[in-house]
């Protein structure tokens, strides 16, 4: 038994081992690739003119705010009216 | 023919289930009814253990011909993919295709974290020598501590298959408890300055790094290990096809239908092995309680590296995220953020919890293709359809078709 036990240890001892090994072998290689191909942020995208087509798309918005409320407030939809939507 | 009605229902009796019903068939239909209510009214791991239980019910009604050793029989077919090691492998492809890598890229010495935890595998590995299993079993049992299931039942299917359904059961279980085991560990090892420790925002990655990330890891550990391939393998596969971008297709389908589908086919296979002369032996009492040790160590474990990490870091690194480094992906990384934010209602570790979660898979596959270095068959036996068409062929002709094959496995 005590063998057994001491080959047991042995064994975790070197796995152990063989783990750590292999994970800070991809640790560096991470830290490498990160460093080769950096994190380029995408262009911010330029402000929308308020066109026809955005115009319906904001209608397309207040439909569905108008439908939702509608319906969380039990009421009908031609009790109340949106007037503003505004950007936070 | 003739028939004689007391000859015909002499007949019919005799070839019910009843008739053939033993004590441990018994106990064993309870178990799986055990295993359904868990799955259904508890909500422990449903989707494997819900499956599990139906598997081993069926496969305990006498005469049923549904066991996994029943040969012809049809879960025998299903449990054909756990024997030759398909399933695993392929539900490991599925989990690439849901997993992010992008925290643990983000913050790569979270993989330590996953390394960390891996000590509980060989706390029990140690154990289960102690209570006199060999070192094949002990190894099968320690696995438990990886809190992966497909990786535990790979290395059970292949270093211990006859203890293959109580590692199952074992595993999966207490996977389900993490949610329950890890916090009063976590809360015991920290202090409370230490759970109120925030970290910083994690940085962007580009989605090249995502890419090549994959194949680097399959490079790099399966050439150091090439055991754990069949796992890592198709794990980083399902990845890839989820951040190539260009198999939108292979990736749905991986996440989804692929995953599902092999799971099911796992779960009733696995049950299907949980036969009263396989399961209800003092064995089986010894795995559940190592079970325990394992996923007990493995948090404390990466708890204590995390310690060690904040300590080094000038307390950048809050402990808890250490916890998740058992794998259990996402649940013991939903843990970390929960006794976090228990301690400080702002404080959000969740995405930083998920590096070391998937660290865990990573570092319990490396584990796993440890042993298998270890005690695994370099040369696997031949394939089953190999070894039919040999047995089918003319003695002459079977001598160079054995040659043949141990000409390619050589």
């Amino acid at each position: 038994m005590e063998v057994s036990i001491s080959a047991a240890v042995n064994v975790s001892v070197l796995a152990m081992a063989v783990i750590f090994a292999v994970l800070v072998i991809l640790i560096f290689t991470i830290q490498l690739l990160v460093k080769l191909m950096p994190y380029k942020a995408p262009p911010p995208a330029p402000p929308r003119r308020k066109t026809a087509a955005s115009a319906s798309s904001e209608d397309d918005h207040v439909a569905a705010i108008t439908a939702t409320l509608a319906m969380h407030m039990g009421k009908s939809p031609s009790d109340f009216r949106i007037v503003n939507i505004s950007q936070r | 023919m003739e028939f004689s009605f007391g000859a015909s229902a002499t007949k019919i009796i005799t070839t019910t289930g009843f008739s053939s019903l033993g004590g441990g068939d018994a106990i064993m239909l309870l178990v799986a009814c055990v295993l359904l209510y868990l799955a259904i009214w508890k909500k422990f791991e449903p989707l494997l253990l819900l499956p599990m239980g139906f598997g081993c019910l069926l496969a305990n009604i006498p005469m049923s011909m549904m066991q996994s050793t029943d040969s012809g029989g049809l879960l025998n077919f299903f449990y054909q993919g756990v024997k030759h090691e398909i399933l695993p492998p392929l539900v490991f492809m599925g989990v690439g295709a849901l997993t992010d890598f992008g925290p643990l890229l983000a913050n790569p010495a979270t993989l330590l974290l996953g390394a960390a935890a891996q000590i509980g595998v060989y706390f029990t590995l140690v154990g289960a020598v102690y209570l006199g299993f060999n070192m094949h079993e002990a190894s099968a049992i320690g696995i438990i501590g990886g809190a992966d299931g497909p990786t535990s039942i790979f290395i059970a299917s292949k270093l211990a298959p006859h203890l293959l359904a109580p590692i199952a059961v074992a595993a999966y279980s207490y996977m389900s408890l993490v949610p329950l085991i890890q916090p009063p560990i976590m809360k015991f090892l920290t202090t409370e300055k230490e759970r109120k420790i925030k970290m910083e925002q994690l940085q962007p990655i580009s989605q090249t790094v995502k890419i090549v990330f994959p194949v680097v890891v399959t490079i790099v550990c399966c050439l150091m290990l090439p055991g754990v391939t069949p796992l890592l393998g198709m794990l980083m596969l399902g990845n890839l096809f989820r951040e190539s971008g260009v198999t939108a297709r292979l990736h749905e389908t991986a996440e989804t239908h692929l995953i599902n589908i092999v799971t099911i086919l796992l779960a009733l296979a696995v049950g299907s092995s949980m036969t009263a002369d396989s399961f209800l032996r003092i064995e089986t009492l010894k795995i559940i309680v190592l079970g325990l040790l394992a996923f007990s160590i493995a948090t404390a474990g990466g708890v204590l590296f995390g310690k060690i990490m904040c300590k080094m870091t000038g307390g950048r690194v809050n402990p808890l995220i250490g916890s998740a480094g058992v794998s259990a992906v996402p649940m013991a990384a939903r843990v970390s953020q929960k006794v976090g934010s228990d301690a400080d209602s702002s404080n959000f570790l969740l995405m930083h919890a998920m590096g070391p979660n998937v660290a865990g898979v990573i570092g319990s596959a490396v584990a796993a293709g440890v042993f298998i270095s270890l005690f695994g068959d370099t040369v696997p036996e031949p394939h089953a359809a190999i070894a039919d068409v040999i047995g089918t062929v003319e003695p002459g002709a079977k001598a160079a078709i054995a040659q043949v094959v141990e000409a390619l496995q050589h």
